[in-house]
């Protein structure tokens, strides 16, 4: 089969090897270059230009199907499938000849072949296994610790990792959360184990018996709980029962105590709500400013501070008309060497005389020993009555809530029915109040949680209000 | 004058607290985790003596925490597993985003998660330590088993708490430890005594909630996360005291029989159990059968420093208690549809009787309404059409009286239709002095072994005679006083007579009583004058004590006449 010649082979090479089809393929032959220099109109105007390209085309086009004509006789798409190929099933003969060569072992093969006479030792390997004795003896360890109920690391791991999956799986069907009793004490009692036993702690058993120091420096010891966190934030009950007024059936006395004190909160807060409006209320016509009041209102300090000015002013005039002496100036000079005897012997007498007077003093108050012990007595007795004041003020706030945040704690309303809301019956009861909530307030109220307001949601930038043109345009 | 400047706020109270903003910087958590972990870890926001000088001078209110507490959180291992949820969730957040559905399974597997068991032994060291705390976690169980599951809170959570309070309930039931109930309108209280700690609760009636906007969930289901977990441990721990079975096992009933019975029209199979053990009607299988003949009488040993009188008390308390167990051995109650099953039913049980109710109502139901050997029905309708002899119809609330007072109650006073007594709070005890009204009283002699209905017959008549008597008291004092008034202007006239003189018989016991009173009035007399001062402030209390008292008597006398007139005017209408 002849070459083919020109763009068609080109074209078919450029894309089997995956270039661009306007690359020009070097290795093609057939290939016209342009001849002559590029330089005039005339040279470049010959070859190039789209109709030059469509007559190449077609020129290969044309080449190609000749081609076919003359070696398929006829159009290659168009033959059936069995006129162009066969199946090969292959002959013996031809096979043979073909890998006469192969069938014969390799040189290097028969090189290697023992030929000694002495015939090769046995294969030990095959009837005896490398270390058999220990690895035997370490299997009859294990199957005596298994009586025991002690497995290898990895299939402790494995059986853990399998019962995770267990236990995963039956809380889902179950809806069960168990999140207490896996883990640790896995091969413990059935996945659950008691946390207080008195043997052995099972939090700690993976540390057990190892080094206190490691532990220590490794951080593997928790550390110890600090003995004040043992005491309550508030000596409040955690469950304060209503008082006895909050029956579903109340005794007609507690009910009406009940009533009472909620009347009194009632009152207290409207009272408060009064003071309230009264102070924020637009004064009425006989109290409201008249321009008389503004304007004494306006000039409130000023005219006072003026008169008092007036009468300082004058004060310090007077003086130095009639003493013509200026006052004396202050001291700075140097004390004589006399002045400074002097003053250290009046000194040392002033202390001299009063050691002595302490000391008479001192040797009085043996006589004065009765006073002194009343004085005693009622020093101690005032110390005792402030402690124990103290101690009842210490007492009585034991039981307030304090104050832990920005908010104040604030009591939640009071849980009462009216006298007509009462139930008749257990079928008739209508719950008041909600549990959630007087839980949580009684969280707040012992000082575990801070009373908190809820989170204000805050828009960071302004919302900007478009209209669309689309309505805009919509006139009514 | 050497040295170095002192500085402000270096020393003192100023290096004690630590804001909160800055306790959650040093452990490197948002404000979220930093409240969930000072949660689970028992660590709370103090408030110092000085503010301003803790605050570094600026007076704003702050939260404020011991520096050393915060520093005793760094060592926590939960603080860890926090950092590594949040950069899960960065991660997690970020696949969701690239839609790479591979990396979310691969990171849902392997969700960091967290146990709080080691938290539950540091702050709970011993059991004891754990019941007396029981109080909180069971308020917050119980409120939560009741929630609806809508997406307030996880549904696993609710479902464990449900479980969690059930069996705690069961334990109740099986060791027999309950002893009061009070129904109130927020919820019923009850109270246990368990190896001798007192544990209060308070359970939502089985109504809708609303949810209230003003409670921090987040903060709640912390709560509930940490209680749960201590729950469960004090449940096994308390199981195991009392030999039987954890997690629960029904007595008797191999599981195949009761799945076959009705599990499946009422709940799905793996719920049914659940449910069964929730029904409460059913005894719980112990691990060794109980033997009536190991429980041997432990010898008893005085307590140190116990009189008699104390201890004689004491035992007849121990047998008022044992006799209260007991409280209805060998009833049996049928609850009627209306009646809220699970209170009644666990009060009930706990007390030894044996409860059913209708099959509809709920799993569970051991015996059915025609029974014959039911002795008591429970209803909660005015009236009933059809009643069987041989079984007392009573309203609900004699169940919980019953209870509180120790005794099985007359029945008279809860018949259906019947004006119910009221019912009083188990939880307030008078003190000597104060007043007892007269339900209280009624009760009290009840509880005596007397019969004051019987005595008066009906309540009406007794009343009336009460009446009668003070009248006639009256009518008697005017009486005396008349008497005495003649016999004063008949002394003026008296003629000089000298008679035969009577032996003077000396009441022994008057004089004594006299003597003793002089000494008393002696005694005052002798008193300091600050000992005296409060000897009157005391003695003057304990006046207002009783006057209050008797003003409260009257008031309600007033209220009972004002209410009895009211009843016969309308008697008189009606005729």
């Amino acid at each position: 089969m002849a070459a083919p010649t020109g763009a068609p082979g080109g074209a078919a090479a450029s894309g089997f090897l995956g270039l661009r089809a306007e690359s020009r393929d070097p290795g093609a032959p057939g290939r016209r270059r342009a001849r002559g220099g590029r330089s005039r109109k005339k040279s470049w105007k010959r070859w190039a230009g789209p109709e030059a390209r469509l007559g190449r085309e077609l020129g290969a086009f044309l080449e190609d199907v000749g081609l076919q004509q003359r070696a398929a006789g006829g159009l290659v798409a168009e033959k059936p499938d069995e006129s162009l190929f066969f199946l090969d099933t292959g002959s013996e003969e031809k096979d043979q000849k073909l890998n006469r060569g192969k069938e014969k072992p390799l040189r290097i093969d028969l090189i290697l072949q023992p030929d000694s006479k002495v015939p090769a030792p046995k294969d030990i390997l095959a009837h005896q296994v490398p270390n058999g004795k220990t690895q035997k003896r370490k299997q009859r360890l294990w199957e005596k610790l298994a009586e025991r109920d002690v497995v290898p690391r990895e299939q402790r791991l494995l059986q853990a990792r399998l019962q995770k999956a267990q236990l995963a799986t039956a809380e889902a069907s179950h809806g069960q959360q168990g999140a207490h009793g896996q883990g640790a004490g896995a091969e413990l009692a059935g996945g659950f184990y008691d946390i207080w036993s008195d043997t052995t702690d099972p939090l700690d058993r993976p540390l057990a018996g190892q080094d206190a120091w490691f532990l220590e420096q490794t951080k593997k010891r928790r550390v110890r709980r600090p003995a004040r966190l043992e005491t309550k934030p508030s000596e409040l009950p955690a469950v304060e029962v209503i008082p006895a007024g909050g029956s579903y059936n109340p005794m007609f006395e507690s009910h009406q105590a009940l009533l009472l004190q909620a009347h009194e909160v009632e009152v207290r807060r409207q009272k408060a709500e009064e003071k309230l409006q009264r102070q924020l209320r637009f004064p009425t016509a006989a109290e409201a400013p008249t321009q008389e009041t503004t304007f004494q209102e306006q000039c409130e300090g000023l005219l006072e501070e003026s008169a008092d000015e007036g009468g300082e002013e004058e004060a310090p005039d007077e003086p130095p008309a009639p003493g013509a002496t200026p006052p004396p100036a202050p001291l700075h000079e140097k004390k004589t060497e006399q002045q400074r005897r002097r003053e250290k012997e009046a000194k040392f007498l002033e202390a001299r005389r009063l050691g002595e007077k302490a000391a008479r003093c001192r040797r009085q108050e043996l006589f004065q020993l009765r006073s002194i012990r009343l004085q005693v007595k009622r020093r101690e007795a005032e110390l005792l009555r402030r402690r124990r004041a103290r101690l009842a003020k210490r007492r009585a706030e034991a039981t307030k809530p304090r104050r832990l945040g920005r908010l104040k704690y604030e009591d939640p309303d009071l849980e009462v029915q009216l006298s007509t809301e009462l139930a008749e019956s257990l079928r008739t009861l209508k719950p008041e109040g909600s549990i959630l909530r007087d839980r949580f307030k009684s969280l707040q109220k012992r000082n575990l949680i801070e009373p908190r307001e809820r989170a204000k949601f805050k828009r960071k930038y302004r919302l900007k209000y478009v209209e669309k043109r689309a309505f805009r345009e919509v006139t009514l | 004058m050497g040295g170095l400047e002192k500085k402000k706020y270096e020393r003192g109270s100023a290096t004690n607290y630590i804001t909160r903003n800055k306790a959650r910087k040093k452990l490197q958590l948002s404000l979220a985790d930093f409240r969930r972990l000072c949660i689970l870890k028992g660590i709370y926001p103090h408030e110092p003596k000085h503010k301003k000088k803790v605050n570094k001078g600026s007076t704003a209110a702050r939260t404020f925490y011991l520096l050393k507490d915060i520093k005793f959180l760094l060592h926590e291992p939960i603080v860890n597993k926090f950092r590594d949820y949040k950069v899960f969730v960065r991660k997690l957040r970020k696949a969701y985003g690239k839609s790479e559905w591979n990396t979310v399974e691969r990171l849902k597997d392997n969700k960091p998660s967290y146990k709080l068991d080691h938290i539950i032994k540091e702050r709970y060291p011993t059991f004891i330590d754990a019941l007396r705390d029981l109080d909180d976690a069971l308020s917050m169980c119980f409120l939560f088993a009741t929630f609806p599951r809508t997406g307030k809170c996880h549904v696993q959570t609710i479902q464990l708490c449900r479980r969690l309070t059930v069996e705690f309930l069961n334990y109740i039931i099986a060791s027999r430890s309950l002893r009061k109930v009070f129904l109130s309108i927020k919820g019923i209280y009850y109270q246990a005594e368990v190896l001798g700690q007192p544990i209060t609760w308070i359970a939502p009636y089985a109504f809708a909630h609303d949810h209230p906007t003003d409670v921090d969930y987040r903060v709640m289901a912390t709560f509930t996360e940490f209680y749960t977990t201590l729950l469960g441990f004090v449940n096994f721990r308390l199981y195991q005291s009392l030999n039987l079975h954890y997690p629960p096992k029904i007595e008797g009933q191999a599981e195949a029989e009761w799945k076959l019975e009705e599990g499946q029209t009422y709940a799905m199979d793996s719920e049914s159990y659940m449910e069964k053990l929730s029904a409460l009607s059913a005894s719980l299988a112990r691990v060794v059968a109980p033997n009536p003949e190991d429980e041997v009488q432990v010898d008893e040993f005085p307590v140190d420093g116990e009189t008699a009188e104390q201890e004689v008390a004491r035992k007849k308390e121990q047998e008022a208690v044992e006799k209260q167990k007991k409280l209805f051995e060998g009833l049996r109650f049928f609850l009627n549809r209306e009646v809220p099953r699970e209170p009644i039913a666990f009060i009930i049980r706990c007390f030894g009787g044996s409860v059913s109710w209708d099959k509809s109502v709920c799993i569970g139901a051991t015996y059915d309404v025609r029974d014959p050997t039911i002795t008591h029905q429970i209803v909660d309708r005015p009236s009933l059409e059809k009643q069987v002899i041989g079984r007392y119809y009573l309203q609900p609330q004699w169940v919980f009286d019953s209870v509180n007072a120790k005794m099985c109650l007359p029945v008279a006073d809860y018949f259906p239709g019947v004006l119910l007594p009221p019912h009083l709070s188990p939880f307030v005890s008078e003190k000597d002095g104060d007043y007892i009204p007269p339900e209280k009283l009624k009760l009290l002699a009840l509880q005596r072994g007397e019969n004051p209905a019987e005595e008066s017959g009906d309540e009406e008549e007794e009343d009336s005679g009460g009446d009668d008597d003070d009248e006639g008291s009256e009518k008697e004092d005017d009486g005396k006083l008349k008497k005495l008034e003649e016999q004063r202007s008949q002394g003026k006239k008296l003629p000089v007579k000298v008679s035969a003189g009577t032996v003077r018989l000396e009441d022994k016991q008057r004089a004594a009583q006299e003597e003793q009173s002089e000494e008393k009035r002696l005694a005052i007399m002798m008193m300091k004058k600050r000992e005296k001062y409060l000897y009157q402030k005391i003695m003057f209390g304990k006046k207002r004590k009783v006057r209050e008292a008797t003003r409260l008597a009257e008031k309600r006398k007033a209220h009972d006449a004002a209410t009895k007139s009211e009843k016969k005017t309308k008697k008189v209408r009606r005729e």
